[in-house]
């Protein structure tokens, strides 16, 4: 953050696929398409909550959680999740990028929350993308949970006939 | 009518739609308050309220036998409705209801106990002449009767549970090799499941179309069938999108399957309503699955070409009363569709997303037709299924429906929950859905994206993400957005109020 609040001029909302949409600051309430402006509006009500109205056209709008400078968004019953950038920020962010290095340990997590039915793998156990690591019980569907990447299983948190909450670590693989 | 007074032995939607007959009927209701949702909407739709809400245990009180029985008892019902899942297709449930002299609103529980072992149902239908999927003549004991079993079929084959049914237990097996795992994942599946680790094997028949159809039967032994539903949207076996009649059949293989259906039910003097499922190829064979002896989740589909109540019928066999309707009496008008509207997250493969509806608002429309359990304020609770309504629209033929649905489903909105209405909009707008050109395997094949979002969503939301930045970091004081109607509310203040949440 700038310690000159004045001098952004632009803001850019990055979606989680990389997407870049920018805003001229301060934020107007229209966006321009093609060569038309058209309003939005934020409002909220008792009988619909929030929402906004675009082109005659009420959407549900939900903000599902933000911290620092990341929003997840609900809109119309579908998730995004933005980051938004300063145009300092942004560079800084491409400058990091750049110097990352790979990721080298994948956490497995809990889905949905439910009841560990069965853990099929041991520690020091070598698994190959889309083998079933886990199988999860969740409003009376039996679900596996997948290898996302083969690799060698460093720590096996699950325990059968435990229950777990969403984002619980199950699996630790080490690629 | 003898039957007085009957025991809702469910809860949800179904509870609620069962009441709504009863009401019609002047029949009096007993709906059970559980501590899980003591305030959930049925209650509000019952004569009388048994409290349960003491009742502390695991097992949930609609699977519970002992206890549904000593309540009917206590309240003085005469009658018990299971609706579906929990004891619906349980015999010894339907058999215990009769041994207290309470009338149990379903089949026999011979019929329910030969049709719910699939076994048993195989060798049925095997002495009928019944066409089946090629399988396993009994139960399989081991992984290696398994692997020999499957090579004399031929792969892929589906091990399938004896006891199953909602496509718990079951497996498709593609190699050899994947047997052995399968196999024991499957008789886990099983045992957890229905206490009966039982499995067997069936030639898996690859993608076929789901083809049910109706059936109702009375005490003295005339049986038809009301048509069939196409429930080939769906995933994981379990179904998403229902539709009757189906597209896939004309008038001559509609009365063919619809004979080997009732032939079915003949074959364990069926009464009451039920349901005989196939699976149909690309050649237009069938092959006989398995009968569902209770309601369907989508049974509101064949209610709306029918026009007939189905549970009024099922309440009106159970007293005894012989079926109005000869099969020449039944006629299919129209089309309708139905979604089910479940708390589920579309990008996050399904996962249930359990939480409490915030609003809820459903079109009202004379083509729309919505069952729900659920209302502004109640919680869809991770410990039964995830169903908040059924949208069933209806329309003259299977065009209009579609356009039909695809309006209704903007109009439909709730908040609290991620929900499955995502998926159903990009689906009405997906042309081999359009043209009726899908099966079983739609969801997993034919499918790029689970969900539609229609043009400039995502960049609004973007706009809304910036402008939340912009109320947290760049302004000294949250200023109120230009509000013209409702309530004053800044997204920064919905910010917190969530995070509260």
């Amino acid at each position: 953050m700038t310690n000159d609040k004045t001098q952004i001029k632009k803001l850019y909302a990055l979606s989680s696929e990389n997407k870049k949409f920018s805003f001229t600051i301060p934020l107007k309430n229209t966006i321009r398409i093609g060569k038309r402006n058209y309003e939005v509006k934020l409002k909220s009500d008792e009988k619909y909550g929030t929402y906004i109205l675009w082109k005659n056209r009420k959407f549900p709008v939900e903000i599902v959680r933000s911290r620092q400078n990341k929003y997840e968004i609900l809109f119309n019953d579908i998730s995004y999740t933005f980051t938004v950038e300063t145009p300092f920020s942004l560079q800084r962010m491409k400058v990091l990028n750049s110097k990352k290095g790979k990721v080298e340990q994948e956490f497995v997590r809990a889905p949905m929350p439910g009841k560990i039915i069965d853990v099929l793998v041991r520690e020091g156990a070598t698994v190959t993308r889309g083998e079933p690591l886990v199988i999860l019980e969740a409003m009376k569907m039996q679900n596996e949970i997948l290898s996302p990447v083969s690799g060698v299983v460093t720590k096996v948190a699950a325990r059968a006939n435990t229950n777990v909450m969403k984002d619980d670590l199950l699996v630790e693989i080490k690629l | 009518m003898n039957i007085k007074r009957i025991l809702i032995a469910n809860r949800g939607e179904i509870a609620v739609r069962i009441m709504r007959t009863a009401r019609l009927m002047n029949i009096e209701t007993v709906a059970v308050r559980t501590a899980v949702e003591p305030n959930a909407m049925y209650l509000a739709s019952a004569d009388i309220i048994f409290d349960n809400t003491e009742d502390v245990s695991e097992i949930p009180v609609f699977l519970d036998i002992e206890k549904l029985i000593a309540i009917a008892l206590k309240t003085k019902a005469d009658a018990v409705h299971p609706g579906y899942g929990f004891l619906a297709e349980n015999a010894y449930f339907a058999q215990k209801c009769l041994d207290n002299k309470i009338n149990f609103i379903g089949p026999a529980p011979d019929a329910i106990y030969k049709m719910g072992n699939k076994t048993i149902a195989r060798k049925i239908a095997l002495s009928g002449g019944i066409p089946m999927a090629m399988g396993s003549e009994g139960n399989i004991s081991d992984e290696e009767e398994a692997v020999k079993v499957a090579e004399k079929i031929g792969y892929p084959v589906i091990i399938k549970a004896a006891s199953g049914g909602g496509g718990r237990g079951m497996r498709i097996v593609r190699k050899s090799e994947e047997m052995e795992k399968m196999f024991i994942i499957a008789s886990k599946e099983a045992e957890k499941a229905f206490n009966d680790a039982s499995v067997f094997i069936e030639k898996y028949i690859e993608n076929p179309k789901h083809i049910e159809f109706q059936i109702l039967g009375d005490k003295h032994g005339n049986v038809i069938h009301l048509g069939e539903r196409e429930c080939s949207i769906q995933r994981k076996h379990q179904k998403l999108l229902e539709e009757a009649p189906s597209s896939a059949l004309d008038d001559k293989l509609r009365k063919k399957m619809g004979a080997v259906a009732v032939q079915i039910a003949r074959a364990v003097s069926y009464h009451s309503a039920g349901t005989v499922e196939f699976l149909l190829d690309s050649e237009k064979n069938f092959y006989f699955m398995e009968m569902n002896t209770r309601i369907q989740v989508e049974h509101p589909v064949t209610e709306i070409i029918t026009g007939i109540d189905l549970i009024e019928q099922q309440i009106r066999i159970a007293n005894g009363e012989k079926l109005k309707y000869s099969q020449e009496d039944i006629k299919l008008r129209g089309w309708a569709i139905e979604c089910r509207i479940n708390a589920e997250d579309v990008q996050a493969g399904f996962a249930p997303d359990p939480g409490k509806i915030e609003s809820l608002n459903m079109p009202a429309d004379p083509c729309v037709r919505v069952d729900t359990g659920v209302q502004a304020g109640s919680s869809i609770v991770a410990s039964y299924d995830s169903m908040i309504a059924k949208l069933i629209v209806r329309g003259k033929d299977r065009k209009e429906a579609l356009k039909h649905t695809k309006m209704a489903l903007d109009k439909v909105w709730i908040k609290g929950t991620k929900t499955t209405l995502p998926f159903f909009r990009m689906l009405v707008r997906h042309q081999k859905f359009q043209d009726g050109n899908f099966t079983t395997a739609f969801i997993e094949k034919d499918l790029e994206k689970y969900y539609f979002n229609s043009e400039y969503e995502e960049m609004l939301a973007a706009w809304l993400a910036t402008k939340l930045f912009v109320e947290e970091n760049l302004s000294d004081n949250s200023k109120n957005i230009d509000f013209e109607h409702g309530k004053e509310m800044s997204p920064w203040l919905l910010n917190k109020r969530i995070n509260q949440f």
